[in-house]
């Protein structure tokens, strides 16, 4: 990970000023999804915990099964449902859900067996039914064990919910993984205090009911029932305004393209000009599933079970990682045998390529490039003994690394460095070593003003980004295909360079870099 | 009204793992009578009173309560009409005295008005003020929370009454007070009464029969004069010695 500069306060007011649509609009799904797993796992919980006082030998077996899921890591816990659930809110909710549980249903079979046995004697004794025990004497007695595990888990449940933009549920976390992935400190802060205040502000509010239905005088009261159906029901609002908004989006379903990236600013502004093409081309919606967590390893089989329309990709890994193919050198040729198996193995067509080519390539301070006239790494053989070389530990022990490029060009460093992935950048400035290897469209070889290398003999693989939708949705919506060709050919290496620049360096939102540059470019007009 | 209000017929109950709690005892009850049950720890006394209201059931044998079938009576419903006083009051901590008293009447679906008519009646029994049917259980002394145990099981104005130790925790002062007050309530409300202890004080000064248990059967049954007077075998006279 990049260095995080922490800003002043000013500059967070201004972000989360600037942002304020963005944010509040995931801060509302982050209540929605909190808040419809508080009340399944509220449910669905107490309705185990109070079975299992009743079946009292299924226990051990119940409570080892959720305490199991319980251990299971939560970003492992969003993989394990992509195959059943898919990607999504309802993916979320499930988790959430899981590990919601175990909190509720352990409070409530605590409170609900401890209460003093004496007590419920004394109920049976005097003539109260099953039902007039357990409501009247058990249940009141038991509830404040319970409440308290309710608390817990709500504020763990709010905690837990800023994950779910892991596999695109949107929520908080999506400002946090998004400032993550794009250098932007202050969307990290951003989101993490509104994660905060969030569970602060629930805690707070929940303590004040506790704290309200134990005292005496409102108990005493008799507008208790009127004033707890009316919080109740405020709590309900927003549930319904969901349902409502979800039935809407059910009815114009058929008419919303789901674009997804993985989690990268590079993906993140690929991703934004890829919709922004559409939504100012054609009738169509866009659904933005944006920095979806491990990448293309989820987002594949979302494109194969059609919950994910279209994502930027790079041919490289589609060809490496996805089909498990043996490495060809031509770009053109990649991309043409890319193009069949996509289409015959998944149903997925290669619409286009945005004309970069996101690879290692080997990079050093423009000025000496300058000084001793290095172009290509052909060019930096010859001088390779003057010059000290940095990479990371995985760089010199990758079979397609270090080894096989110093052998076919002849590389002769005069010391090699083995130095942190997040630090070698640092160490080139100051001077520890003279060349380092990048990926060729780093925003920091713009910042340092660095200059990449050709690689003249196609050394490193190519992972050109192209545009890959499903088929099906191509058969539906025929106008997609022309209006994609448009960010063909758009963008060189540089240019990607200057787009990541903009976001991880300048901070600007990948929103509105991909519509500048689209005006810029004239394919989306001005306004 | 001859009829003894309880009839039982040769009882006996063995618990789970063994344990012979009632062994083959018989017992009737008058209406009006004040029964004091009394014997050693693990006796049986207490088993013996949870089968009147049905909290135990008995293995063999028979039982009549107010010329009905035990078996042919609805759990709630009996229980409902035998007021039930146990040790520690057992009040429940989340009602206030008023709610507490008011149980048996509110699950049974009585009216509101009746219901409060009833509570102060209760309240002025127990010598309780309207501001004290509003306190929590917590906030009253040991003695204060079983006054409010006894009148919450005489709301019902039960023709049966069973208290097991009802006063078994209270300290020496308060206890005698309360039993006192016992004997007048029993006097005034002309309810029977069925109550186990194992104080032997209590046992003869406010029965008006005493029930004396040992390892699941009735030794005894008399009035307290004539257990003292004629023992009917050495245990006893030894049992009672201590008087």
């Amino acid at each position: 990970m990049k260095m995080l500069v922490l800003n002043s306060f000013e500059d967070l007011f201004e972000t989360v000023f600037e942002r304020r649509v963005y944010l509040f609009e995931l801060l509302v799904q982050h209540f929605v999804l909190s808040l419809t797993a508080v009340i399944l796992i509220v449910v669905i919980g107490v309705g185990i915990g109070i079975s299992l006082l009743r079946y009292r030998g299924i226990r051990q077996v119940v409570l080892g099964i959720v305490n199991f899921l319980y251990t299971i890591p939560s970003i492992a816990m969003f993989g394990l449902f992509i195959p059943l659930v898919g990607i999504g809110f309802v993916n979320a909710l499930v988790v959430l859900v899981i590990y919601g549980l175990l909190p509720m249903i352990r409070s409530t079979y605590t409170g609900l067996s401890e209460v003093n046995p004496h007590l419920i004697d004394a109920a049976k004794g005097m003539g109260a039914t099953p039902s007039q025990v357990f409501f009247r004497v058990r249940w009141p007695l038991g509830f404040p064990t319970i409440l308290s595990g309710f608390r817990t888990m709500v504020v763990m449940t709010i905690a837990l919910a800023g994950l779910a933009s892991f596999i695109g549920a949107g929520g908080l976390g999506q400002a946090i993984y998004r400032g993550i992935n794009t250098n932007n400190s202050n969307l990290i802060l951003a989101g993490s205090i509104s994660v905060a205040l969030l569970a602060l502000v629930t805690d707070i509010i929940i303590g004040f009911f506790e704290k309200l239905i134990r005292n005496k005088k409102f108990r005493a009261s008799r507008y208790r029932r009127i004033i707890l159906s009316a919080a109740l029901f405020l709590l309900f609002i927003p549930v319904l305004l969901i349902v409502f908004n979800r039935e809407r989006v059910k009815d114009s379903r058929t008419d919303v393209i789901v674009v997804a990236t993985k989690p990268t600013s590079e993906q993140y502004i690929l991703g934004e000009i890829i919709s922004r093409l559409i939504e100012s081309n054609t009738k169509l919606q866009v659904k933005r599933v944006f920095g979806i967590g491990g990448g293309t390893s989820n987002i594949h089989p979302g494109m194969l079970s059609g919950e994910i329309d279209i994502y930027p990709e790079y041919t490289g890994t589609a060809w490496l990682f996805v089909l498990k193919k043996k490495k060809i050198s031509d770009p053109d040729s990649l991309f043409t045998s890319l193009q069949r198996m996509y289409n015959e193995e998944y149903g997925l067509t290669w619409v286009a390529r945005f004309g970069f080519n996101n690879t290692y390539t080997l990079v050093l301070p423009e000025a000496t490039a300058e000084r001793d006239d290095i172009e290509s790494i052909s060019d930096l053989s010859s001088k390779s003994k003057q010059f000290t070389f940095g990479a990371e530990f995985d760089f010199f022990e990758r079979e397609d690394g270090f080894h096989g490029l110093s052998e076919l060009y002849s590389l002769k460093f005069n010391t090699l460095v083995e130095l942190d992935i997040n630090l070698k950048f640092n160490a080139l400035e100051n001077k520890t070593v003279d060349v380092i290897n990048a990926f060729s469209t780093d925003s920091r070889i713009k910042q340092m003003n660095l200059r990449t290398l050709r690689d003249n003999k196609n050394y490193f693989s190519v992972y050109q980004a192209g545009i890959v939708v499903r088929q099906k949705t191509l058969e539906k919506y025929p106008e997609l295909k022309k209006v994609l060709e448009k960010a063909g050919n758009t963008i060189n290496d540089s240019t990607m360079t200057m787009l990541n620049y903009q976001v991880e360096i300048l901070n600007k939102s990948p929103e509105e870099v991909a519509e500048a540059f689209l005006k810029s470019k004239g394919i989306i007009k001005q306004p | 009204m001859n009829d003894p209000l309880i009839q039982i017929k040769n009882i006996s109950k063995t618990f789970e793992g063994g344990k012979l709690a009632l062994d083959n005892v018989s017992l009737s009850v008058s209406q009006g009578g004040f029964i004091t049950i009394i014997g050693p720890s693990g006796c049986g006394k207490t088993t013996l009173l949870r089968t009147i209201n049905r909290m135990t059931d008995f293995d063999s044998g028979s039982m009549k309560i107010m010329d009905k079938e035990i078996a042919l009576w609805d759990r709630p419903l009996l229980r409902r009409n035998i007021g039930y006083v146990i040790q520690n009051a057992g009040l429940f901590p989340h009602l206030t005295v008023r709610e507490n008293i008011q149980f048996v009447m509110s699950i049974s679906g009585m009216d509101k008005e009746l219901r409060e008519v009833r509570t102060l009646e209760l309240a002025a029994m127990i010598e309780f003020n309207k501001a004290q049917l509003d306190e929590y259980p917590d906030n009253l002394s040991g003695g204060q929370q079983q006054r409010v145990g006894i009148a919450r099981a005489l709301t019902m104005k039960p023709q049966i009454v069973i208290m097991d130790e009802p006063l078994g925790s209270l300290d020496n002062i308060t206890r005698r007070k309360l039993q006192a007050e016992l004997k007048q309530i029993h006097a005034d409300s002309g309810t029977t009464m069925l109550m186990v202890t194992h104080d032997l004080k209590e046992a003869f000064s406010l029965g008006t029969e005493v029930v004396i248990m040992n390892n699941g059967k009735i030794l005894q049954k008399d009035k307290p004069e004539v257990i003292l007077k004629q023992p009917a075998d050495e245990w006893i006279r030894e049992f009672v010695s201590a008087f």
